[in-house]
């Protein structure tokens, strides 16, 4: 008897797990709900979103990948007299909140600053999750490339050395891959952040492989063998990561390499990460830095670069507040906590970068940049490749 | 007694249920069996049935399926994909590299971590209880400090201290290369022997807590017979001390196995850097991108959870009595360690100042210097404790964490939390050790047993994300309700455990003196039974505290916003690179629950450290 009624519980609670209803979300012909707000307002003025917005109550919220956000809230909170919260939350984080919480209509962000660009567009736009907003005050200065969905900045991570042993300069990327370098190139694994994946992703890409075979041959003298790899981008994965010294935060490797002790070493990492005193930047060199004064390019690439999207919540309870607030970072003042530092450029091409850095133009002619097309299509078989070589 | 049977057994239904439901045990256990079923059972099955699920993104692209059919491809791709390796074989494979290998890894640090925490807790709770070594008082007290302290922070501190130009990253020296010139290898600064050491030492007061608990109130006439009989000390030590403590035991080595099995932090820092992978690291990637199978690795680890878990019942259910404490006097007498008191004291001194103050003094300096690495007094600044408009330091707050009201409120949202975990993880804890022990043998006793241990056995950042679905679909479950809420559960089996091994310590002729003059079952609780095994209940209120107050990764999915508590403050400050407030925040969860031991001793007269004889 005991046992039958406590098999009948379990069965009970199975039932209402398994009968939960996970259904994919029909195809809207027509758009509704905050897409349909969205949509409308962007053909609003400023003042008009300010109407709108003042209208709305509650707490703003808003998520976001870069720490930065909780500042940027706080001052259009103050601005605009709104009652703000934040979060800011790491990749895997991130997109499961969202997920739980625009699923299940409960009250979460308004609005999300987010990078990752593959799993943005397969987990959040197709599914209708997060909607795309691009203010008309502003959409002149944004490239249509950058408009949908919409690239509040740019975010960039660089090969940078240590120059305490003068004899290390990187003119071409196959150098990390050689004897020397062993154990003294310091990176993020892959594992521990997405846009780092995506990074090698694209470096297989058909584009990207003929650059890196080219650059072989400009370091060597000789064409790429290849042996067991499908192009020259993946044996340069794989020779790249062996040499590999894992470290588990960008801002750790920028202080770690800028020791005095670390003559030899060099990192993949942001750029901004030299903002932080306790990183010793008069011993660090810049790969893109250095070549735009030589005028001597790293072949082919100096690093790579990716986007953090600004998007408005399914679910979000202050729609018009949200767009408002999208429209206040892609603004001199709501870019500021970022702007004031080197490593961010914003979407809007009116904000120029920080004074002593280089423009996006410079940076999109000579980074890697994600496209979430490839790396979705590609993801298994690549990303497969790149944990054999962790 | 058979007629007692059969008269029971010829009584009418509802008789029978009045008879069960009148003794307390039984409505406890029922009461519990309820509610763990809800709070636990559904986030398991939930769990189970997140691996057969096809998930939004990579997922549906590689089965071309849509988002929550049903699929086998998260079993396939995780556990039967070993012939991708090439000419490598299936070391090579994606299976052996993503599961098989990094379940090797965790199962050695998890045993090991175990055998040492065990090892060393036990010892020192020996050595605290039943011998006269010098400094009790100051062992006592600080042994705890490794565990609250979070334990990534030791093993920064471990880093800090053996790290050199030679071994890792290779960037930088450490305390011991810098200052005296010694380079430890790489196997001693990276990879296995730090991981399971640091998890070992971070776990060791939960051994002594459990095991000193019980060897506190161990009746020396036991040892003492067996001493007369000239009996040797090994022999006393393996056939009279260890059997009784083996529950004691048993529970650490659950809580230690489990926690050091999920544990992420630890083999992140100091794994990484030398491709060391445990399975806790593949789980937190996968979830971002193939969750089916980062939900497979969550279920693994429960499996061998409850493995260990059903090796505890088998184990105390083949012994008939653990009981040390009776209605007879019995009397304490300490081990007379003679010459080798001086010398093994002045040891365990110099061992926890290394583990549990020299972490604390390396803090407190990095939170008041203003340049990294420049450790002189020019540099030095209390600026981030009591500064005010701070706009020169163009980083975190205006104001010092002393002086933030940001920081303040997150404290108090912090200890409220904390405290209420604590309140309702331990009473549930002690109620539910009453019940289960009480009961003993019976499926009700079995099941709430092993309910209540289910929770600490599903990872922090799973539980965490279970339970914001279901706040998706009860609307009270939110806010700090859902914190608390989601803590207590997490945390009662440190309470139910504690619970457990208390009142199986505890004789039946106590309760039956009571039970005799009619005390009512209330006042058993209060006035006999609860102030008896009072350190032993209470090791189940500070226990969940602790683990509150430097909890993150079950919150940070449930907090409104980052600035709620500390800790979710503490990771925003470490990303941002605002390390000074980070270590003084640090600093400040670690004195706050030391004043809370503090207080809790004065007003009640017992804590954890002096209730185990210090």
């Amino acid at each position: 008897m005991k046992k039958l009624l406590s098999i009948s519980i379990m069965l009970l609670c199975a039932i209402m797990v398994f009968s939960t209803p996970q259904a994919e979300k029909p195809a809207e012909p027509e758009l509704t709900g905050v897409a349909a707000l969205a949509k409308a307002a962007e053909a609003m003025t400023h003042d008009e979103l300010v109407q709108k917005a003042s209208a709305e109550a509650g707490v703003f919220t808003v998520y976001g990948n870069t720490s930065r956000i909780t500042t940027a809230v706080e001052a259009f909170g103050k601005l605009y007299g709104i009652e703000i919260a934040s979060s800011n939350l790491k990749d895997a984080e991130i997109y499961e909140k969202l997920d739980i919480e625009i699923n299940g209509k409960a009250k979460g962000a308004d609005m999300v600053m987010i990078q990752d660009g593959a799993s943005l567009k397969s987990q959040m736009l197709s599914t209708g999750n997060l909607i795309n907003f691009v203010p008309a005050s502003v959409k002149p200065y944004i490239d249509e490339n950058d408009q949908n969905p919409l690239v509040q900045q740019y975010i960039n991570k660089l090969f940078i050395w240590n120059n305490k042993d003068a004899a290390l300069n990187i003119t071409n990327v196959w150098q990390l891959t050689e004897p020397a370098m062993k154990g003294n190139v310091i990176f993020k694994s892959p594992e521990l952040e997405q846009v780092n994946m995506n990074f090698l992703i694209m470096c297989t890409s058909p584009a990207w492989a003929e650059k890196l075979a080219e650059a072989y041959k400009a370091q060597y003298g000789k064409a790429i063998e290849l042996g067991s790899y499908s192009n020259a981008g993946y044996k340069w994965v794989a020779e790249f990561l062996a040499n590999c010294t894992f470290i588990k935060s960008d801002t750790t490797i920028a202080e770690e390499i800028s020791q005095a002790t670390a003559a030899g070493k060099a990192g993949l990492f942001v750029l901004s990460k030299l903002r932080s005193s306790s990183v010793l930047s008069e011993n660090l060199t810049v790969g893109q830095y250095l070549a735009s004064e030589t005028g001597k390019a790293i072949e082919p690439f100096s690093g790579f670069m990716y986007p953090m999207y600004s998007m408005v919540t399914a679910n979000a309870s202050r729609p018009y507040t949200a767009m408002l607030f999208i429209e206040y970072l892609m603004q001199a003042d709501g870019f500021e906590p970022w702007g004031k530092s080197i490593g961010a450029y914003s979407g809007n091409k009116s904000l120029p970068a920080k004074e002593g850095d280089l423009p996006l133009t410079v940076w999109k002619d000579c980074l890697v940049s994600e496209d979430a097309d490839y790396i979705l299509e590609n993801y298994e078989t690549v990303s497969s490749f790149v944990i054999k070589a962790l | 007694m058979a007629r007692l049977k059969d008269k029971t057994a010829r009584m009418p239904l509802g008789n029978k249920v009045v008879m069960f439901f009148s003794k307390p045990a039984n409505v406890i256990l029922v009461v519990f069996f309820v509610l763990l079923c809800m709070l636990t059972l559904y986030p398991l099955l939930t769990l189970v049935s997140e691996t057969f699920t096809v998930h939004a993104g990579r997922e549906a692209t590689a089965t071309k399926q849509a988002r929550g059919s049903f699929t086998l491809y998260s079993f396939k791709k995780l556990l039967f994909t070993l012939d991708d390796g090439g000419s490598e074989g299936f070391k090579e494979s994606t299976s052996w590299i993503q599961f098989y290998s990094p379940l090797l890894n965790t199962m050695a640090v998890s045993i090991t971590s175990s055998v040492i925490a065990i090892i060393f807790g036990g010892c020192v709770a020996w050595l605290v209880t039943r011998s006269n070594i010098k400094f009790k008082k100051f062992i006592s007290t600080v042994f705890v400090f490794p565990y609250i302290m979070p334990s990534w922070t030791l093993a920064m501190f471990w880093s800090n201290f053996f790290k050199n130009v030679n071994v890792g990253p290779g960037t930088s020296n450490g305390i011991l290369a810098s200052v005296f010139g010694i380079m430890m290898p790489e196997w001693f600064v990276y990879g296995f022997f730090p991981i399971s050491m640091v998890l070992g030492l971070h776990y060791a007061p939960f051994a002594y807590i459990l095991i000193g608990g019980i060897l506190r109130n161990m009746d020396a006439n036991l040892e003492e017979a067996a001493t007369i009989l000239k009996t040797t000390r090994a022999r006393i030590v393996s056939r009279i001390t260890l059997p009784i403590v083996m529950p004691a035991l048993l529970s650490t080595l659950l809580l230690v196995f489990a926690s050091t099995m999920s544990a992420y932090a630890v083999p992140v820092f100091l794994g990484s850097p030398v491709r060391y992978y445990v399975l806790s690291t593949k789980m937190m990637s996968l979830m971002n991108t193939y969750k089916g199978q980062g939900y497979i690795i969550a279920s693994v680890m429960i499996i061998f959870g409850v493995a260990i878990l059903a090796i505890n019942q088998w184990f105390t259910g083949k012994r008939k009595s653990f009981t040390t404490v009776t209605g007879k006097s019995s009397q304490i007498s300490l081990v007379n360690l003679k010459k080798a008191s001086w010398p093994i004291a002045v040891l365990l001194v110099i061992i926890l100042v290394l583990l549990a103050i020299l972490p604390l003094v390396s803090f407190a300096l990095e939170s008041v210097i203003i340049k990294a690495g420049d450790y002189s007094i020019e540099n030095m600044t209390l600026d981030f404790w009591i500064g005010r408009n701070l706009s020169y330091l163009d980083q975190g707050d205006a104001n010092g964490i002393l002086l933030s009201p940001k920081i303040l409120k997150a404290l108090g949202y912090s200890l409220l939390l904390a405290v209420s975990c604590s309140v309702i993880a331990g009473t549930c804890g002690v109620l539910a050790g009453y019940g289960i022990v009480k009961r003993r043998g019976s499926f009700l006793s079995t099941a709430v047993n092993n309910l209540s241990f289910f929770p600490y056995l599903l990872p922090s950042l799973a539980f965490g994300a279970i339970y914001l679905a279901l706040s998706t679909k009860v609307s009270f479950i939110t806010g700090m309700f859902a914190l608390i809420l989601v803590g207590s559960v997490k945390y009662l089996p440190f309470a139910s455990r504690s619970g457990i091994s208390a009142m199986l310590q505890l004789s039946n002729e106590i309760e039956e003196a009571a039970v005799i003059v009619s005390v009512p079952w209330w006042k058993r609780m209060v006035r006999v039974i609860f102030p008896i095994q009072k350190s032993s209940f209470l090791s189940g209120y500070l226990l969940p505290f602790v683990s509150c107050m430097r909890e993150l990764s079950l919150f940070v999915l449930l907090v409104p916003t980052s600035d709620t508590i500390l800790t979710t403050m503490l990771m925003q400050y470490s990303e941002k690179g605002w390390d000074q407030f980070g270590n003084a925040i640090n600093l400040l969860i670690i004195v706050v629950v030391l004043i809370i031991n503090f207080t809790v001793n004065k007003l009640t007269g017992a804590s954890i450290d002096k209730g185990i004889g210090g």
